[in-house]
């Protein structure tokens, strides 16, 4: 048996969610801007909330236990809340610089492993030894990072042989970007699949799910053909 | 449009809000009536299923939720399987949180593993922790990496995690796998600071994030990757039990048909009306 909390919530949310897709019929509209708020506002005091109970769970708890050297990270968290004081801003500099000193040096240090001499290291491969199939991979990825590193020599005139390679890379890159745009349909598919599944499972949700989505359909193309569309959305 | 320029300039200029209409279509339709398209499964899929059967009873598994609930409704299915195959092998699972809108789903995840907890005897503590919100930035994962107690005391309830199955965790080496699950957002953390060291790392991530995750997996970093909801599909089956995924590939095979379809339309359209136009001039 469903309880009225639940039908409540799945009302609520088939309608805002309906709401925030109104923005695919082309115009601003006051629902769009309902859901778009609300969105915002419930987003923005969930971080906070959860945020306090990091800093709390992972600071104040472990300063209680001895880690008193946690109290530095603590009022320079304190400072950078300064920057809101037109008098006292300048003291949140220090906080954001010991941030983002320690952010580089932690970032740093490992990102030229992983997306650099990782990457270089994994196409130095054997192109003479394994099965067929792996000499396939091993033949394309090879031929291909050569192929498309010409296409990026901007100094030097392509001609002859460089000019067939910058060529060939240009139309590899193509064949990349044709399988990057079909992988983010396919994400996009599945975010709004997942999503319209959340709705439709179990199948008491369905009826509130359609009804959300004529209702706003409705509702839109009633203040479009009314000319009042513009008049509800509030002001920026 | 069409009685102006003929059928080739209404497919190459029609509102692109048909399409907007049609997807929704096909996306609802087979959700309430589902088709049963077959699925194959891809190898990447493949090697993810051996790295988590792999894992033996006893291990410690970090089941990271990089992931905001929208993002989660993508690749629940390969959460909720991986899960099922973690928990039916045995191990010791340490749930961690990578964002403020993730800390609803470990519960939701464990709601839908309630049968393969209970058969598998788990209990809270010894077997499984859920230490919520604990991901929020390079920062935080680097000392998890270093030294996990003196980073995570309690957990997401602010209950002490002593005497807990993580009073054996010590740092990065502790780990017999990290399963990360992603929409991008502290992915490169853990890479950084477990794969890179030597934690065997698998990811599921969101379609959108494939292209930039998959030389990870080229290079080594990662040991398995699972693709977006496909993924989690192909996942399903192959520990026979169908969940979200599987449910939703008529969906999302009928979606990409209908892309496929405009493309065409469109192409034909484009090039059709262009080529009238220049012989018109």
């Amino acid at each position: 048996m469903v309880d009225i909390i639940e039908i409540s919530i799945v009302a609520v949310g088939t309608f805002l969610a309906m709401a925030m897709f109104s923005t695919l019929y082309g115009k601003s509209n006051p629902l769009y801007s309902l859901a778009e708020e609300s969105y915002l506002g419930f987003g923005t005091g969930l971080t906070i909330v959860i945020n306090v109970l990091y800093i709390w769970k992972t600071g104040v708890v472990n300063i209680q236990a001895g880690d008193w050297i946690l109290t530095f990270g603590l009022i320079l968290g304190l400072m950078i809340l300064l920057r809101m004081n037109k008098n006292y801003n300048w003291i949140a500099r220090l906080g954001i610089a010991v941030v983002l000193g320690a952010q580089f040096a932690l970032s740093f240090r490992t990102l030229i492993f992983t997306n650099f001499i990782q990457q270089i290291s994994a196409t130095i491969v054997p192109l003479f030894t394994g099965t067929g199939t792996e000499l396939l991979y091993r033949w394309t990825i090879t031929i291909c990072v050569i192929v498309m590193l010409t296409f990026f020599l901007y100094t030097t005139e392509l001609k002859g042989p460089l000019l067939w390679s910058s060529k060939l890379g240009e139309y590899l890159l193509y064949i990349a970007f044709g399988a990057i745009f079909a992988q983010t349909f396919m994400g996009r598919l599945g975010l709004f699949t997942g999503f319209m599944q959340n709705y439709t499972v179990p199948p008491w949700q369905t009826p509130y799910l359609l009804a959300s989505m004529i209702i706003v359909l409705a509702i839109v193309i009633i203040l479009d053909r009314t000319k009042t569309i513009d008049k509800w959305i509030p002001e920026e | 449009m069409a009685n102006n320029g003929g059928i080739l300039k209404f497919m190459a200029e029609y509102d692109r809000r048909w399409i907007y209409l049609l997807i929704f279509v096909v996306v609802v339709a087979p959700l309430l009536q589902p088709l049963g398209f077959p699925i194959s499964v891809s190898p990447d899929t493949e090697v993810y299923h051996k790295i988590l059967a792999d894992v033996k009873p006893g291990d410690k598994v970090l089941f990271t939720l990089d992931t905001e609930f929208s993002g989660y409704m993508e690749i629940q299915s390969g959460i909720i399987a991986s899960m099922r195959i973690l928990l039916n092998r045995g191990a010791k699972i340490c749930v961690a949180v990578g964002h403020p809108e993730a800390t609803s789903i470990p519960q939701l995840v464990f709601d839908a593993c309630s049968a393969e907890l209970t058969a598998g005897g788990y209990q809270y503590g010894r077997d499984y922790v859920n230490l919520g919100y604990i991901l929020p930035n390079e920062s935080a994962v680097a000392a998890l990496a270093e030294d996990f107690h003196s980073t995570v005391r309690q957990d997401a309830k602010g209950a002490s995690i002593a005497g807990t199955f993580l009073d054996d965790v010590k740092d990065w080496s502790s780990w017999a796998l990290i399963a990360d699950f992603t929409t991008g957002l502290g992915t490169a953390y853990l890479r950084a600071h477990f794969a890179l060291r030597g934690t065997p790392m698998t990811v599921n991530v969101i379609g959108v994030m494939s292209p930039t995750e998959r030389p990870f997996y080229d290079s080594g970093i990662y040991k398995a990757i699972l693709n977006s909801m496909r993924g989690g599909a192909e996942l399903e089956y192959l520990i026979g039990h169908p969940g979200p995924g599987m449910t939703a590939m008529d969906a999302f095979t009928l979606g990409h048909y209908l892309l496929i379809g405009f493309i065409i339309i469109g192409n034909i359209g484009y090039f059709g009306y262009s080529r009238r136009q220049a012989k018109k001039t």
